[in-house]
């Protein structure tokens, strides 16, 4: 019944070298918690994907999407799909 | 994780999420067997306590000495697979854990009921057959009934647990040295 969400936090974690364990302690979450969302096997409540958004310093949407993300390379380049 | 942890919720979050038996329940097919072997030994354990209670013969006793042993070890292999979803408290749970904990009991409050229903379809043949004092069944069955009601929720939580991220076994360490996630 419930939607597929795509996420960047994988990326977003390794550019910013945060781990699964210093992240899930920031926003009481288990850190295998972390590695379900960024595999796509678990979607983050509003209140988990918000406490996300904010340890990062980033708007919801840039973490987390209905739509899949497109590679940032191509948003930075303006390549066109 | 809204409520505070306690010192007790610390220490066995600490203790659930200990990486040292992770080789036994890497994989699906190893949790599969563990799983199957501690339906095995509950099974005969039961069977044994059962004979000591209503048997005479002493050796069942030390042979359901002999299976606490390794019913422990398996018991604790199958919580470590699963982070002890059954044994910590809701407040040491985040929200996915606490989802599959609720998805874990649905599916084995199903099962019970089935084992239940089976249960009493057997004993009603065999009073309608006249094979069996239905008054000397009761205890058993009933007793067995509730051990499988009992540890029916672990068996499941064994079965569906996933397979962990990639690379967690160097979060485990991690999470092995660090405190629990902050209320």
């Amino acid at each position: 019944m419930s939607e597929q969400v795509h996420n960047r936090l994988a990326m977003v974690r390794a550019e910013r070298k945060v781990s699964r364990q210093r992240l899930a302690e920031a926003v009481g979450a288990h850190y295998q918690t972390i590695g379900y969302i960024e595999r796509g096997q678990y979607n983050p409540s509003l209140d988990l994907a918000l406490k996300i958004a904010r340890f990062f310093e980033l708007p919801v949407e840039a973490l987390f999407s209905l739509e899949p993300f497109r590679p940032l390379t191509d948003e930075i380049y303006g390549r066109k799909q | 994780m809204t409520e505070q942890m306690t010192r007790y919720d610390r220490r066995m979050f600490e203790l659930m999420n200990r990486p040292e038996a992770a080789v036994l329940y890497a994989t699906a097919r190893r949790r599969r067997l563990v799983v199957a072997a501690h339906i095995v030994l509950t099974l005969a354990s039961l069977a044994a306590w059962l004979g000591t209670v209503l048997g005479e013969s002493a050796w069942v006793m030390y042979a359901l000495l002999a299976l606490l042993l390794p019913w422990c070890v398996a018991t604790g292999v199958i919580n470590a697979a699963t982070r002890g979803l059954l044994e910590l408290r809701h407040r040491a749970l985040d929200e996915r854990q606490i989802a599959d904990k609720r998805r874990v009991v649905t599916r084995a409050h199903r099962l019970t009921t089935w084992v239940l229903l089976a249960a009493a379809a057997g004993v009603g043949a065999l009073t309608w057959l006249g094979e069996v004092d239905t008054e000397a069944l009761a205890f058993p069955v009933l007793f067995a009934v509730f051990v499988v009601h009992w540890i029916a929720p672990l068996w499941v939580a064994g079965l569906t647990v996933a397979d962990g991220p990639v690379d967690d076994e160097v979060v485990g360490d991690e999470a092995a040295a660090s405190p629990p996630p902050a209320a």
